[in-house]
């Protein structure tokens, strides 16, 4: 069995981090001592592992491109193998700053997110143990930040990089942040990009997130975790998009941790040919009076493979719990596979809680009904499997967005090559 | 233009159609009317090209064609249209990309170009009009959410945009107030020409007093069993079926 500390590469933790966050790193690295690199018989790994491959085989050497991370607008922070590139932005309200630039007291904040406190996190773990550097957002009480924040997550080259992002909402504040995940041209050369963003909302504030995952080079692999802490009546929502690579995986940590906070996670996935793409995302209902809505739709083509695990952990305090999950497949070939699970406990009696999930092919009588009016077969199973997912993707509060997947989507799954 | 000859389907095992036989020629609206289960959706379906309904006897012909032997989205190039009885909601394809989409492949058909994007919008707006439906249902899912009403007025926009030759209603004023059943009449009394046809599905009379047919039909155990003129249908309308030999109840 491989020991996860087998990846580490870094010998100890940078010298200009904080003392805190270094000791934190350090108290990491121990305890990778225990942790195992996942096999398929690890839980939460049963149907992604094999995809894990010789991970332990990627080199250390991570050479950052020349010229890749061109600045391109104010709103926009570039990550690029774990290097705060640029750094400077201008949204009035929002201040950026890198970990080495944090005081002990911003540093401690980082190590209570969510993910920074989710031990059964392999790679989230890994990444606490390793990162060199990362990118600290607050955005002041009661701002309401008028541009969004763009965070572009680079990774090039052959080896793992490690990113890491922690983002703060004063009371009443609010933010839009849009995550990117990219890829370099790797040229097949093998990668691992390892992202962890931690969000901690104060009282009222609202936070919308979109995060995209979009590349699809066959060597490319890509571990994340997102994590949430919602304090009283904040709102927070989210709208995903991931398309396959060999190896995808997205741990969405939502923590319901005062009364009357509420979030809607929306999530699309596509894989093709012999792609994977692993949801696994978690709403802790800790707090009374609290309401989690999650909707992921997922389509499924060639070879290729999805996971869908919804947990929803609804703790014995927290009444008048209304949840509802929501998870949509669509398979469009025999040898594609999709595993959807719904995860659900629930300890308090007064809560409702309604989930679904569904694994499907195409409806016959919506192909045939747009055939009578004289729509192509291709066409119709093409409009329909497109139609599928835009029902979220539309739901995109930034136009803008919506209309750059939809593009997308639309050249992905039209059958027409 | 439509020539059907002993006509003879089943769905699922089940023998609906028994030998139907009905001639239209262009220019005439025909009433088809007839207890509940009698099998007029099922005509509608057959000729619509539905897949799930098996034709085990006779043939039809669209205007010397053999249409039993064309696709479902060929019949539809060749200008038929079915209105459904129970039009199919489809949420992520919008009502406009459905039927520019529609269109095109129409147009492609005849060899014709594709429409250009002022000259559709320009029509969609006129047509949603005609049938009394806001414009933002251009970009609703289709039928997406749509009432009874607002989806049978779906149906007829659809069928004005595209011109059908031979147009099918089937049971478009089922659950219809006055208003709405207004408007599906005067979108077939407009597309009414005497290059172009319609049949009628209909329970209720009512449809009639809007849409004067020059036909009317009895369809009974899937077969025509009476046909006439207009009259036929009052004279349905105050007796039942009953003085037909038809057990209404046990049909429905
Ligand atoms: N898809 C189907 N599967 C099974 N039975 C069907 C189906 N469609 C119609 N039928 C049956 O065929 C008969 C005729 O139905 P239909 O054509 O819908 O009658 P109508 O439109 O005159 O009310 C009924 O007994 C009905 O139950
Ligand atoms: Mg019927």
């Amino acid at each position: 069995m491989t020991r996860l500390n087998a990846l580490l590469r870094g010998s100890e933790p940078a010298a200009s981090l904080p003392s805190s966050l270094k000791d934190f790193q350090l108290t990491k690295r121990k305890a990778l001592d225990t942790v195992l690199l996942p096999t398929r018989k690890t839980e939460n790994w049963k149907y992604s592992a094999k995809r894990l491959g010789d991970i332990n085989g990627l080199p250390a050497d991570l050479k950052t491109s020349s010229g890749l991370a061109e600045k391109t607008d104010p709103n926009t922070v570039i990550i690029e193998n774990g290097q705060v590139a640029h750094s400077d932005i201008g949204i009035a309200g929002v201040t950026l700053k890198t970990f080495d630039m944090l005081s002990e007291d911003e540093a401690k904040v980082v190590m209570q997110g969510v993910i920074a406190r989710s031990d059964d996190l392999q790679f989230a773990q890994l990444n606490h143990a390793e990162f060199s550097n990362g990118v600290f957002v607050s955005v002041a009480d009661h701002t309401q930040a008028e541009q969004a924040l763009r965070i572009i997550i680079r990774h090039s080259g052959q080896g793992i990089s490690y990113s890491r992002v922690f983002i703060t909402l004063g009371k009443l504040a609010s933010l839009t942040v849009i995550e990117e995940l990219s890829f370099d041209d790797l040229g097949g050369a093998s990668a691992l990009l390892n992202s962890v963003t931690d969000c901690t909302l104060s009282a009222g504030a609202r936070m919308q997130y979109i995060r995209s995952d979009m590349d699809q080079q066959a060597q490319s692999k890509v571990i994340g975790a997102t994590g949430v802490v919602q304090n009283r009546d904040s709102f927070f929502e989210s709208h995903c998009l991931g398309l396959g690579t060999h190896l995808d995986r997205h741990d969405f940590r939502i923590e319901m941790a005062e009364p009357g906070a509420e979030c809607n996670l929306n999530g699309v996935c596509v894989t093709q040919q012999q792609q994977h793409y692993d949801n696994h995302t978690s709403i802790e209902h800790i707090a009374p009076n609290c309401q989690s809505n999650e909707s992921y739709r997922c389509i499924a083509g060639d070879q290729s493979q999805i996971v869908f695990n919804g947990r929803i952990h609804i703790h014995r305090d927290a009444q008048k719990t209304l949840g509802s999950m929501s998870n949509k497949n669509l398979l469009l070939s025999n040898g594609a596979e999709i595993d959807s699970k719904p995860e659900l406990e629930i300890y308090a009696d007064d809560v409702k809680c309604a989930h679904g999930t569904t694994i499907g092919q195409l409806d016959e009588q919506e192909i045939y009904y747009l055939k009578t009016r004289g729509i192509k077969d291709e066409q119709a199973r093409q409009m329909l499997t497109l139609g599928f997912v835009l029902e979220l993707v539309r739901a995109n509060p930034i136009a803008e967005i919506a209309e750059q997947w939809e593009d997308k989507l639309a050249s992905l799954l039209s059958f027409e090559q | 233009m439509l020539s059907i000859s002993n006509l003879q389907a089943s769905v699922e095992d089940k023998q609906i159609l028994t030998g139907l036989n009905l001639e239209v020629k262009a220019g005439e609206v025909h009433a088809i009317m007839g207890p509940n289960g009698s099998g007029k959706s099922t005509l509608s379906q057959v000729l619509a090209g539905n897949e799930a309904y098996e034709v085990n006897g006779g043939s039809v012909s669209l205007e010397g064609n053999d249409l039993l032997d064309m696709s479902t989205e060929d019949r539809a190039r060749e200008g038929v249209f079915l209105a459904f009885q129970y039009p199919v909601e489809i949420p992520g394809v919008s009502n406009l990309q459905f039927m520019k989409t529609a269109i095109n492949n129409i147009r492609q058909h005849r060899g014709q170009d594709e429409i250009n994007a002022a000259e559709f919008m320009k029509l969609a707006k006129q047509k949603i009009q005609q049938v009394n439906l806001d414009p933002s249902f251009l970009k609703r899912g289709v039928n997406e959410g749509f009432s009874g009403g607002e989806k049978k007025r779906n149906e007829i926009m659809q069928m004005l945009m595209l011109e059908p030759k031979l147009a099918i209603l089937d049971e478009t004023d089922s659950g219809l107030d006055i208003d709405a059943l207004r408007v599906v009449a005067d979108g077939v009394n407009a597309l009414r020409s005497p290059d172009r046809a319609v049949i009628m599905v209909t329970h209720y009379q009512r449809l009639l007093d809007y849409i004067v047919p020059d036909y009317v039909h009895v369809l009974a155990n899937g077969k025509i069993i009476k046909s006439g003129g207009k009259e036929l249908a009052l004279e349905l309308e105050e007796r039942g079926y009953g003085w037909l030999g038809i057990d209404e109840k046990a049909k429905a």
